[in-house]
């Protein structure tokens, strides 16, 4: 099988001890820019693109790939100690993965973030290695009104979010649409609430809001009181330390989900991580036993979305190495990278370099096991963080928050806006309004609009469009569903009520 | 109809930002040669925002009393947070940095003030060294 | 004898420092509109590559990322920098149109300093290979019996993508539908995809799909063949005689610096476009030289910015400046 050839003339290029190390380097490099909120892959790549110039093309690559999926790993784990997003993709892992931690399962959240990682990212290998052609024609069977329709997936999931308030999740949702459209219209060069200041032109990063929404409010909040020395509880014991069998056997659906929804999510250009993340937690929380408890700490929501932002990784290089189609920021540098090596990324890409391609593949198997041998033995670690007073933690994570967001974009007009939606985020908890959906609204918002306007665009202004392509269709039914279950419960418990 | 809710407040600051929302969009094209304009999404999840709200304020559900205890303490964290932000472009990120842990430690945790100083110090000195030196991060 | 030998030797090195004016003694600043990784800031970094490995600078380059608001953070930042004789910036055609469509983009080209004008970039009209147009006309004879069906994907409406639809639909009379997509990546997926029916899109991008057989190249928009595509007709060739606005990229310093300073930037890029890897970096790109110094690249400014605020306000953009 020319498959299987390919991956062992593969393996004996990874497999080189030079190789070995690059490997090493590149996902050691990604898991410590993973922990730091706010500096990202995108940035270090770009960074070490002189150094690359000096390396054979493939060693390179397989540095610069490690970074990628290794950045994966290392930002659940800020999310989990702090609640504090590592990495835009991490913000759907603080929320079970911080209330683990709460309940003094630290330990068990990081490490069942790292299994669920490897698998994940191991079937995304997989995946990449055995199917990406023909995934990739299908991948270009999406467009416009598909993307709509997967956006309105990912809203409807909202209502599975909601927890107590309906109405307050959805004005939440509402806050991040708008939040999500500040900014100049691609379409019409029209300025959109930018109250006439130049940086906010472009809109709003996600960061700045995730990080003091998340972070900024939850210090804020304990800041309310002056007893508690320490911040959370210390994990104690194998089993808060590390995950329990009984913690993998209940995951065992999450791990799948994550691994398929990532990787296929992965392989739409255009469709990111963050999407990829809560839709994984959706569906997680939609088909388990004890869906009510999601967002208080349940483990298989850490699992799902850390498994899903890394099987996302081996589905954006798809699209990349089979069509020189990049599908997301850190894939455009790798694009970059390849042209500026002198490559020709495109549909004869692999075929060009199969050398190249394989050993990629190969060290991307073999950085998986890197990361899990590197990331396990470190979590009962990285749980005595906790062990810091409160005193000297949350100056911290202020402080990180603040370099993160400047890292990011060197603003410090951001660094305002993130003590802005500290605040916001600290009355979001007092009034208690979720602000899981606010991040929706504001990751999903801007594409959602672009793809309605895209899509009426393409059928010259009718809705049609959306249903009578059989992808759109699907996900649009898929979304209205979602949106009537709690109309159904409703239904049900006034009917109950009539009854008795 | 509950005068001093939290639900009230809130509901009351978002039917506003949703009217906002919706004068805005009347700004702007609705529907344009091409397609939806700038104004086509603003305008409905505005409406969709004051409708909301609007249902926060009249609703009768029974919400838990909010605790405004600490909120005292929380705010006066906010706003030193605020306003070490505010000093970062005068004294830059160490200065302001330390100073903000100091306050923290010694006022919300009251710890003595020499433990505070050593606290401020030792982190920043801390950031210092991570960030720039070892990363090459530039700090605020 | 020696003292008076060594005072000579002295005066003509100071001498030869005055004419030389001005000479950098730290790290230059570049400044870049997009985030790391982002197309100029890649150039960038590729310059400044180059720019060591051809010694034509005593020290190091240095890129700063100013992202924002299209170029309107790096240009603001830039304006900021007046005087200062250690910085300069890259800029692409975002510089020169943001201003014109958005008020709070409040500084222009022409309140900086223009240093030169390094490179143009050329573009191909692409549909897909089993598309039923086999040239230009083909296509445009069949949007003007279909008006608003056939579909160009491409880039913001101020994008040259954009532009030379304008110019087209101008001169032929012809009305098809121009659908942005904010990555370029989704672009050729869509028209890969068969949901869009041609697109502008650059020689480096539509070259290995060429060359699958996925893409077929109607036109280029330049004037004259490039190197690559020598069986592709030009705009003019293909029969329509439209303006090729070009996509530019080039060299800008800060307000109120000397003379000595812009002509020693100047020299440092004259001298770079000379070098055998700034011509392969062009070939590798499929690039076009567009070297313009100073005086010239003001002038290029002007004729520019007045041609495209005559087809932004056809395409019933607004135009604030």
């Amino acid at each position: 099988m020319e498959i299987f050839a390919g991956l062992m003339q593969g393996f004996a290029l990874a497999l080189q001890p030079a190789n070995l190390l690059w490997c090493l380097v590149g996902v050691a490099l990604g898991t410590v820019v993973g922990i730091l909120p706010g500096l990202g892959p995108p940035a270090t790549i770009a960074m070490l693109l002189p150094l690359t110039f000096l390396m054979n093309p493939a060693s390179a690559m397989i540095m610069l790939a490690g970074i990628y999926y290794g950045a994966k790993y290392g930002g659940s784990t800020t999310s989990i100690l702090l609640n504090v997003p590592g990495e835009s993709a991490s913000v759907v892992t603080c929320l079970d993965g911080y209330q683990m931690a709460k309940k003094g399962r630290a330990g068990a959240a990081l490490g069942i973030a790292a299994i669920a990682s490897f698998i994940a990212g191991t079937v995304g290998v997989l995946g990449l290695m055995l199917i990406a052609p023909p995934l990739a024609r299908l991948a270009l069977a999406f467009s416009a009104p598909e993307y709509f329709g997967l956006m309105a997936l990912g809203l409807a999931m909202v209502v599975l979010l909601a927890g107590r308030s309906l109405v307050k999740a959805l004005l939440s949702m509402l806050v991040g649409l708008w939040l999500a459209g500040i900014g100049t219209d691609l379409f019409s060069s029209e300025s959109r609430f930018t109250f006439g200041r130049m940086e906010l032109l472009s809109g709003i990063d996600f960061v700045v809001v995730a990080i003091g929404v998340f972070a900024i409010g939850e210090v804020l909040a304990n800041l309310e009181e002056p007893a508690a020395p320490q911040t959370l509880p210390i994990p104690k014991g194998w089993r808060n330390l590390l995950p329990t069998l009984q913690d993998l056997r209940d995951c065992r659906f999450a791990f799948a989900n994550g691994s398929i929804v990532g990787f296929l999510i992965g392989v739409l250009p255009g469709a990111g991580s963050t999407i990829a993340s809560f839709i994984s937690y959706g569906v997680e929380k939609a088909v388990s036993r004890r869906r009510e408890e999601f967002g208080t700490g349940v483990i298989e929501g850490v699992a799902a979305p850390e498994g899903a932002n890394n099987s996302e990784t081996g589905g954006a290089l798809v699209p990349l190495l089979t069509l020189g189609i990049p599908g997301s920021g850190t894939t455009a540098i790798l694009l970059a990278a390849l042209v500026l090596w002198g490559f020709k990324p495109g549909p004869l890409f692999i075929s060009d370099n199969p050398s190249l391609f394989w050993s990629l593949v190969a060290s991307m198997y073999i950085g998986n096991v890197m990361l899990l041998v590197l990331n396990l033995p470190l979590v009962p670690l990285f749980a005595q963080v906790l062990r810091a007073p409160a005193y000297v933690l949350f100056p911290i994570i202020l402080g990180v928050s603040m370099v993160g967001v400047y890292s990011t974009s060197s603003s410090l007009f951001d660094v305002g806006l993130l003590a802005g939606f500290g605040l916001l985020g600290y009355l979001m908890r007092k009034l208690d309004y979720p602000n899981a959906p606010l991040i929706l609204g504001l990751v999903l918002g801007g594409a959602m609009e672009r793809a309605l306007r895209q899509s009426l665009m393409m059928s010259d202004g009718s809705l049609t469009i959306l249903f009578a392509r059989p992808i759109s269709a699907v996900m649009l039914s898929l979304a209205l569903l979602i949106l009537l279950i709690p109309v159904v419960s409703r239904v049900n418990a006034w009917r109950r009520r009539l009854l008795s | 109809m509950r005068y001093r809710s939290g639900d009230f407040w809130s509901g009351l600051a978002l039917a506003a930002l949703g009217g906002y929302i919706v004068s805005a969009a009347r700004g702007w094209e609705y529907l344009g040669q091409d397609g939806p304009g700038p104004g086509f999404f603003p305008l409905w999840y505005g409406i969709a925002m004051l409708a909301l709200s609007l249902v926060l304020i009249f609703s009768k559900k029974e919400n838990q009393k909010i605790e405004w205890q600490g909120a005292g303490r929380a705010f006066a964290a906010w706003a030193a947070f605020a306003v070490s932000v505010a000093v970062l472009k005068l004294v830059g990120f160490l200065i302001s940095f330390a100073v903000l842990t100091f306050f923290i430690v010694a006022v919300m945790y009251r710890r003595p003030p020499a433990v505070a100083a050593l606290v401020a110090i030792g982190v920043a000195a801390g950031f210092w060294l991570v960030f720039p030196l070892a990363l090459g991060v530039a700090l605020p | 004898m020696a003292p008076k030998i060594a005072f000579l030797i002295a005066l003509s090195l100071a001498g030869s420092a005055f004419a030389q004016g001005f000479k950098p003694t730290r790290p230059v600043e570049v400044v870049v509109h997009t985030g790391p990784g982002g197309g100029s800031d890649v150039l960038a970094r590729a310059v400044a590559a180059m720019i060591e490995k051809e010694s034509l600078l005593p020290v190091r380059m240095q890129v700063v990322n100013k992202a924002g608001g299209g170029s309107a953070v790096a240009a603001a930042y830039l304006a900021e920098k007046a005087g200062d004789q250690n910085t300069i910036g890259f800029f692409t055609g975002v510089w020169l149109t943001t201003p014109l469509t958005s008020n709070a983009a409040k500084v222009t080209l022409k309140d900086l300093t223009p240093i030169s004008r390094l490179v143009l970039e050329p573009a191909l009209i692409a549909v897909k290979a089993d598309a039923p147009y086999r040239t230009l006309g083909d296509f445009i004879a069949a949007a003007k019996r279909n008006p608003g069906q056939l579909k160009q994907s491409g880039g913001s409406v101020t994008s040259r993508d954009n532009v030379v639809r304008q110019l087209l639909q101008k001169a032929s009379g012809a009305r098809w539908v121009f659908i942005s997509f904010p990555g370029g990546g989704e672009r050729i997926a869509a028209l890969l995809g068969g949901h869009v029916d041609m697109m502008v899109i650059e020689p480096e991008e539509a070259g290995q799909h060429i060359r699958a057989g996925n893409l077929r190249v109607l036109a280029q928009v330049n004037e004259t063949r490039l190197r690559g595509f020598p069986d592709v007709p030009t705009l003019r060739e293909a029969g329509f005689d439209v303006a090729v606005v070009p996509q530019v990229r080039g060299v800008v310093a800060p307000p109120g610096i000397p003379a000595a300073n812009v002509a020693y930037w100047e020299d440092v890029f004259r001298r770079l476009t000379r070098t055998a890897s700034w011509k392969k970096y062009l070939e590798d790109n499929q690039f076009e030289d567009g070297y313009q110094g100073s005086a010239e690249l003001a002038k290029f400014y002007d004729e520019f910015t007045g041609t495209m605020r005559g087809i932004l306000q056809e395409a019933g953009i607004k135009v604030v400046r």
